[in-house]
């Protein structure tokens, strides 16, 4: 019996371990960090929808000297005291940047919706259409992304305006303690206030039914600056007043981008597959054959340019010729002999049905970026509004392209061609994925200029990833990049002279 | 006799195991004896056109059958009269009948137990033992684990159990009770997908597998001219674990089944036989309703 009680041992210890049951995923804390910068003059930017952010009305604050000021002030010193740990946690939550959970939540979001219109998804099975249901289609995630963060950055540029205009000053400076790293700002109007309730009304906007679970997130996020000692209630009153006009403003461009993001029901798309100029016209490889994803999509009004060149791709070349038979050959050749890394990369970069599609990748991609360099609220929001409008445009181009010339997926034309990931319920041409690789690299590349070679590294691998995959040609990514870089390279022409340095 | 008797089970045993969740099962209730081995080289083929969404039955057009064969090796070793070491490992081959993904083929994992019989009781004919096993389970490659057509989890795993095994004449009955620890895998993607209950998104590629319980009761008759029997295998996921669903990685799902099977042994020269069994799925969660058939053959030494 003793010789074995080793056996015991090991077997008791691994019982040990049952007792907790373990989670889907194990989260990592979160990490915070004091901004690098603080922006004075971050007011002066210059706003994307008004042409000046001293139209945003603020009304003028209470003196510091003034008892209103003083009891709040004394309110938020002894509240500090007596937080509950759902109040720490609350605090500790939003301390990681509002902009930044608010990205993080809108993807959360985008990837909840993101469900193909009448299907299944998981089954392979048809289900009843609910038109009530709101759903994300692939490319509508980048919009949402865009619309988000063009709400946070001209509701920050209006908050940067009226903390140097009043100059009301931080609460540290006035004897407390904050629980949280701060940066030294004028305290009104809260910029955290501004970006909860901006980011709560344009979400809602777009996600009627989460409405309700949107504003108990954003009355979080108010008060826990106030539990955090950072903010008044006054502050954060004002960054409300800021958000509503903002939000009004976005409402009405939202209401007239011209973008159709509401399922194809009655099936327009065929007669755009009619009219399509190319020789052999994509159909559906699901089983049953679906409609594709937002077929009108990508007639919409873009950020950077209305003009239709910035949109358009050279024609593909016909399937009867040498150029197409060697791009089909070298998609066989590479479904013939994947390698597992072939496969990974595919797998890392397709963001199909289900997820928070390519945009939300770049953002997530984007948010280690900004905490690298610790940018405040003002300046990220900038950086996320660059990169969203880049890649709405850029998933806008890819979309009319794809609907100019209905190019078929590479296993409609050789059916031997299998694949590493689901074969995307769309036309080819051009490469999304490649497409948006393309703005975001060269928006990144500018923004953060000493990790662009790794971010051109990692766009490089985007752009062919779905050749990996067997879904898609070289020249789908080849051209896809170009019109990327393109819309890019118009983003930063944007960068260059919004007044930021 | 008796040494037929106790590699033959274990091989029968080995050949009910589903090609996909491995570690289950690789032990039984009849010790090997010291400085005793026996291998088994088997094939099986494992088919489904229906599998469990949840525990909703659904058939996928985009899938149709799923086939799966595989080839596995299994050895046992007596290092002493009551302890045993058990390896096994397969290669396996698996492909959808309708759609585009790739099929998948490889080694897939190694797994390895030590059996040891704590105690046993003899009154009357009737041999009451009472074994105690602990195994581990570690991939042999880094196949694909995030697809519908997958040849494993993955994952490295710790198995603990515990088993009582009757034995009266040519009749036995053998129960066993274990919990399989799953450990956690990397995806090849990030977590891009909705999770409802995270705080923080950016978790990267890291995913747990679902822990299970494990319960097997098996019943039949050992002879020197035939062994026989029948079986009941009930998995169930102990952790929350992810319901089959769009971008939701496979490894995370929750996977529990009822399976039924049975298993002939035939010897043919001295200590070399032939084998066969076959296996249903009753009911399951996130799981194909899988149908099992296999054969081989086993050496004692």
């Amino acid at each position: 019996m003793k010789k074995y009680s080793w056996f015991l041992l090991t077997a008791g210890l691994l019982f040990w371990t049952v007792g907790c049951k373990e989670p889907v995923i194990d989260e990592p804390i979160p990490t915070f960090y004091a901004p690098a910068t603080t922006d004075p003059e971050g007011g002066n930017w210059r706003p994307i929808l008004f042409q000046s952010v001293a139209d945003v009305c603020v009304s003028q604050p209470e003196p510091v000297t003034s008892d209103a000021y003083k009891t709040e002030l004394i309110d938020v010193q002894n509240g500090a005291f007596a937080l509950n740990v759902e109040q720490i946690d609350a605090v500790n939550y939003w301390a990681a940047g509002g902009v930044l959970r608010w990205n993080q939540i809108a993807r959360q979001l985008i990837a909840k919706y993101n469900v193909t219109p009448g299907y299944n998804d998981a089954t392979g099975q048809t289900v009843p259409f609910d038109p009530n249901k709101p759903i994300v289609g692939f490319p509508a995630a980048a919009r949402i992304l865009a619309l988000l963060s063009v709400a946070q950055y001209d509701a920050l540029v209006a908050a940067w305006h009226a903390k140097y205009l009043y100059n009301r000053p931080s609460l540290a400076r006035q004897g407390v303690t904050p629980r949280l790293p701060v940066a030294d700002l004028p305290s009104y109007p809260s910029e955290d206030a501004a970006v909860a309730e901006v980011s709560c009304q344009v979400l809602a906007l777009l996600f009627p039914d989460e409405t309700n679970w949107l504003i108990a997130r954003a009355g979080e996020h108010k008060q826990s600056r106030i539990w955090g000692g950072a903010n008044v209630p006054s502050d954060i009153k004002a960054g409300d007043e800021i958000a509503h006009s903002i939000a009004q403003r976005v409402i009405t461009y939202v209401q007239n981008d011209g973008i159709q993001t509401l399922p194809d029901v009655n099936n327009a798309w065929e007669e755009l597959r009619r009219s399509a100029s190319y020789d052999v016209k994509w159909v559906s490889l699901a089983i049953p054959a679906r409609p594709p994803i937002l077929p009108q999509f990508g007639t919409g009004n873009m950020w950077f340019s209305q003009s239709d060149d910035f949109r358009k791709a050279p024609a593909p070349p016909a399937t009867t010729s040498p150029a197409f038979q060697s791009a089909l050959a070298e998609v066989r050749t590479i479904a013939d002999n994947r390698s597992r890394d072939e496969w990974r990369i595919a797998n890392l970069w397709a963001d199909g049905v289900g997820t928070y599609t390519p945009a939300g990748h770049w953002n997530l991609i984007t948010e280690d970026l900004i905490r690298q360099d610790r940018q405040n609220e003002l300046r990220a929001a900038r950086t996320l509004a660059l990169l969203n409008r880049a890649l709405q445009d850029g998933a806008l181009a890819s979309w009319f392209t794809k609907y100019q010339y209905f190019v078929p997926r590479p296993s409609q034309l050789d059916p031997t061609i299998k694949a590493a990931t689901e074969i995307p319920n769309y036309p080819s041409y051009v490469s999304e994925i490649a497409t948006m690789s393309g703005t975001a690299s060269t928006v990144l590349g500018y923004l953060f200029p000493s990790q662009a070679a790794r971010i051109n590294e990692m766009a490089a691998e985007a752009a062919v990833s779905q050749l990996y995959g067997g879904t898609q040609y070289r020249f789908d990514s080849v051209e896809g990049i170009k019109i990327g870089q393109n819309i890019g390279q118009a983003a930063v022409n944007w960068a260059k002279a919004d007044g930021a340095k | 006799m008796k040494q037929l008797s106790k590699g033959v089970v274990q091989l029968a045993l080995w050949l009910l195991l589903p090609a996909c969740s491995f570690a289950q099962g690789l032990v039984d209730g009849f010790m090997r004896g010291q400085d005793k081995a026996s291998f088994a080289l088997t094939y099986s083929q494992e088919a489904y056109d229906t599998y469990y969404a949840g525990t909703t039955e659904v058939r996928n057009p985009n899938l149709g059958t799923i086939t799966t064969q595989s080839i596995n090796l299994y050895a046992t070793y007596g290092l002493a009269y009551d302890i045993d070491v058990i390896v096994a490992a397969p290669y396996i081959r698996t492909e959808s009948s309708a759609g585009y993904w790739q099929k998948q083929e490889g080694l897939q994992d190694l797994s390895a137990a030590l059996r040891w019989e704590a105690y046993d009781w003899k009154f009357d004919g009737v041999t009451v033992s009472w074994l105690f096993s602990i195994g581990y389970t570690l991939p042999l490659q880094k196949y694909v684990i995030d697809a519908p057509v997958a040849i494993g989890h993955g994952s490295r795993n710790l198995d603990g159990r515990t088993l009582l095994h009757i034995k009266a004449g040519a009749f036995f009955l053998t129960g066993q009770y274990g919990y399989i620890r799953r450990g956690a895998v990397d995806l090849d993607r990030v977590v891009n997908y909705y999770v409802p209950d995270q705080v923080n998104p950016n978790i990267g590629t890291k995913v747990n597998v679902p822990d299970v319980t494990d319960l097997i009761i098996r019943s039949g008759f050992s002879t020197k001219h035939f062994y026989v029997d029948g079986w009941v295998q009930k998995q169930t996921p102990y952790s929350k674990g992810t319901d089959i669903g769009p971008a939701i990685p496979y490894p995370t799902n929750a996977i529990g089944f009822t399976r039924a099977g049975a298993n002939l042994y035939i010897p043919l020269i001295k200590t070399f036989g032939l084998t066969g069994g076959y296996s249903t799925t009753l009911s399951g969660r996130n799981i194909g309703k899988a149908t099992r058939l296999s054969g081989g053959f086993v050496v004692g030494l």
